[in-house]
């Protein structure tokens, strides 16, 4: 284009003509990116972080015998499966344990009189996350110990027992002994149970190698986990591999809810902002008339006017993107530290989408220069309004 | 002449006030939707969390250590302690009763089932797990009313896959998905209408029941046999009891004070404690009205529901900001954008001797209108917004709340003040001449 340095100095006049409404308008478009970027990093954030928030809810996945016999010695899986689960879902780990129950008697060390509880042999990393609870008494040192195991708070306080207590364990004439290391309360069946190491469940229920379910805490979205559950399945065609339905329900309407709730409101702020850029437009189009009823004298078509004020519209939509956008992303950092306690962690893509959004927002907004395509120059030169 | 101006000003350019008018509704109804969505889904997102089920359990104090494994209890019938299902009613009798959303007692039990009639007195025929509870029932509260509750409520995500449920005071059942599609001694699946017969433990035939329903929970309770409580105590021998019950309670999210011990406290932080809905509070409140129970927190629902529902109402506010200043900031700017248009007439009133402060005043008149105007329009657009976002997002219609009208009012017109002060202060500075000459 020959008269391209002109019509890049007309661009740079129109911009710099007045200060102050080319500081609204950017201010407009900077505000709208920087809220659109900030909410489009945390909702991508939040969506993530929902996800991980809901294991604080335990295990949500579990692999349990095919024909689950009601009776405690009934179907029991093979060890061995626990050493192929896939540790990982969604770039999270995956905490997996593996348990044996025995109903067996119990004691504290010296004392005669036994009682039947339910004893639990647990392997595998993470036994805190797929069993939530409040360890009332710990001792990381006792944990240490070959033979520590863990009490729930009910049979703590039937046994009399406190970390630092042995008790003895026995099932049809098999004997175990087991250290305290730790007092927890889940308010839930655990509370009645004794945490021993696998091995030590296996030796008293004589099933060597052999467990009665795992459970797993999965990382995720309710489709990805979903995905998780059936891929597992197929790879463990004599296993029962499950969903808790009672947390799944409740995360994915939790999670739909606010999703929601976050990409409506990026909705509204987009049109407040296109709103907002688009009132400074009108009167942008008002002061222009003169100018354009002169381009228009000298021969200038309304297609190249048009061109004139695009190209403005979309520089401005590049600054203001450019710099709120940045703004956004850096603010969603410390939001998210502010509401999940956690930095959010900045998404890249985040800061293109917002940029490229601003300035269709821009454009868009530019429509009421539409009517400059109208003025007719005699007029505009009486001084008609 | 005054009202004149300002009259004047609306109806010879109607047009150019649209623009300012839209953009100040449409703010002002986005805050009203965001405020009034916001101010209402707090409670409503907890209630969302019941659907995690109950939070806390009752049990009785003196009892045996429960022989629990996948959701049943292996102990024998006459191990163990018991609780009457009398005092249930007094639940709802509590300081904190209407956050109590539902309760069901469970007696678990083990039968002998079987879908033919077997000639040994089922001798091998497998012992499969009972569960008794409520659903559906009507609770005698001491106040004379009656509250109705059951197992659907405490545990929403037990589905029924086929038929209904089951009625009090009859030989109903529904059984578990897994029992249903393997019931034992039978080679086809079992469907509702079709008979279990029962033995007792020791060879007698129990009571014929109907099949009326298969139970989709997800849980060990899939290879159950659900029956009424009545039915349940009758199968076990223990008229009036239950051994275990589920409530489920609407709770503040434990904080620092919550943690606190309430036997540490001084009277007047246990009398706070007392009368703050924790689910510690509410515990305690429910122990002392079950003589003899052991309440215990649910914790991993309870814990679970406590933070996730904090860090929910805080990204909500959060956002109601973000939506609250991106109005703002439309507003501001259309208002902005509206005094600058004036420019000419702005000359004209000055050079026909207005001084700067009443074309102030004169602008800022119109612009107060045009906010209360706006906002008022915004305030019946954004109650409706809040009702079609409520329903799509939560489930619920948000309550249109009165102050916010006020509020909405008060703020159009500062925002709208704010906004158009600098510009009016320029123009109130404006020399006519240039402007008249059309410069």
């Amino acid at each position: 284009m020959s008269d391209s340095p002109m019509f890049w100095r007309i661009v740079r006049r129109l911009l710099t003509a007045n200060y102050g409404r080319l500081f609204v308008i950017l201010l407009a478009l900077g505000a709208g990116a920087a809220i659109t970027s900030a909410l489009l990093n945390l909702q991508i954030d939040a969506k993530r972080r929902l996800t991980t928030e809901f294991r604080a809810l335990g295990a949500n996945v579990i692999i349990a015998p095919r024909d689950a016999n009601a009776n405690s010695a009934g179907g029991t899986l093979e060890q061995a499966l626990l050493a192929g689960l896939p540790t990982e879902n969604a770039g999270k780990s995956v905490p997996a344990v593996a348990f044996l129950y025995v109903i067996g008697e119990v004691a504290k060390a010296g004392e005669v009189h036994h009682q039947a509880a339910v004893i639990a042999g647990a392997e595998g990393q993470g036994l805190t996350q797929v069993r939530p609870g409040r360890r009332t008494e710990y001792s990381a040192e006792k944990e240490k110990d070959p033979a520590a195991c863990e009490i729930g708070a009910k049979a703590a306080e039937q046994f009399k027992v406190h970390v630092g207590d042995s008790l003895h364990l026995r099932n049809q004439g098999r004997e175990a002994t087991c250290k305290v290391f730790a007092v927890v309360a889940t308010g839930g069946p655990e509370d009645t149970q004794i945490f021993t190491k696998l091995p030590t469940a296996q030796a008293l229920a004589d099933l060597p190698g052999r467990i009665s379910l795992a459970q797993l805490s999965v990382t995720g979205t309710p489709d990805s986990i979903e995905r998780f559950i059936n891929a597992l399945a197929q790879r463990l065609p004599g296993a029962d591999v499950h969903g808790v339905r009672q947390l799944a329900q409740a995360e994915g309407k939790l999670y739909n809810r606010i999703s929601g709730l976050l990409s409506t409101t990026v909705i509204l702020v987009l049109i407040l902002t296109s709103l907002c850029v688009m009132a400074g437009m009108s009167n942008v189009a008002i002061e222009r008339k003169n100018d354009v009823g002169l381009m228009k004298a000298i021969g200038g078509s309304v297609r190249r006017v048009v061109r004139l004020f695009l190209a403005e519209a979309i520089l401005m939509g590049i600054a203001g993107g450019v710099i709120g956008s940045a703004f956004g992303v850096l603010g969603s950092i410390w939001l998210g530290k502010a509401v999940f306690g956690v930095a959010a962690q900045p998404r890249w893509i985040v800061y293109p989408v917002s940029v490229g959004i601003t300035i269709l927002v821009s454009i868009a907004s530019a429509f009421p220069l539409r009517r400059l395509a109208s003025v007719r120059p005699a007029s505009v030169f009486r001084g008609e309004a | 002449m005054f009202l004149r101006l300002v009259a004047d000003s609306f109806t010879r350019r109607p047009k150019r006030k649209m623009l300012t008018l839209a953009a100040l509704a449409l703010g002002m109804a986005v805050a009203t939707a965001a405020l009034s969505v916001s101010l209402d889904v707090g409670d409503r997102l907890a209630q969302e969390f019941r659907s995690l089920g109950a939070n806390l359990l009752v049990t009785p104090e003196a009892d045996s250590l429960p022989l629990e494994i996948g959701g049943v209890d292996y102990r024998p019938a006459n191990a163990g302690a018991y609780l009457p299902e009398a005092d249930l009613g007094k639940l709802k009798t509590i300081f904190w009763r209407f956050n109590i959303k539902a309760f069901a007692p469970i007696l678990e039990t083990q039968i002998k089932a079987t879908p033919v009639a077997w000639v040994n007195g089922g001798r091998n025929v497998r012992t499969h797990p009972v569960i008794g509870t409520w659903v559906n029932h009507s609770v005698k509260i001491p106040d004379g009313t009656t509250y109705t509750t059951g197992i659907e409520h405490t545990n929403p995500w037990w589905q029924l896959t086929e038929g209904t449920w089951f009625a009090e005071g009859k030989n109903e059942c529904v059984v578990g998905k897994n029992f249903a599609r393997h019931p034992p001694g039978f080679s086809s699946p079992l469907g509702p209408g079709q008979p279990l017969f029962t033995y007792m433990a020791n060879g007698e035939p129990g009571p014929t029941l109907e099949v009326v329903g298969i139970l989709d929970a997800g849980g060990p309770e899939d290879d159950a046999i659900i029956v009424p409580l009545d039915l349940a105590q009758k199968l076990s021998g223990k008229p009036g009891e239950y051994r275990r019950l589920y409530v489920s309670a609407l709770t503040k999210p434990e904080d620092a004070f919550a943690r606190k011990d309430p036997k540490t406290m001084t009277p007047a932080e246990f009398d706070k404690w007392y009368c703050t809905p924790y689910i510690s509070s509410i515990a305690l409140q429910i122990s002392q009205e079950l003589k003899g129970t052991d309440v215990r927190v649910i914790r991993r629902v309870a814990e679970g529901e406590g933070t996730i529902l904090t860090r929910v109402r805080t990204l909500l506010w959060l956002v109601t900001i973000a939506a609250l200043l991106a109005a703002a900031l439309a507003v501001g700017a259309s208002a902005a954008a509206s005094v600058i248009e004036r420019r000419t007439e702005i000359g004209l009133m000055k050079a026909l001797g207005a001084g700067s402060g009443l074309v102030g005043v004169l602008l800022a008149a119109e612009q107060l209108l045009v906010a209360f105007v706006g906002g008022g329009i915004g305030y019946a657009v954004g109650i409706l917004l809040a009702r079609i976002l409520g329903e799509k997002i939560f489930g619920f219609t948000p309550e249109p709340k009165f102050f916010l009208f006020f509020m909405v009012l008060v703020l159009a017109s500062l925002i709208t003040l704010l906004g158009s002060a600098y510009p009016l202060r320029r123009a109130s500075r404006y020399d006519p001449a240039p402007i008249l000459r059309g410069e």
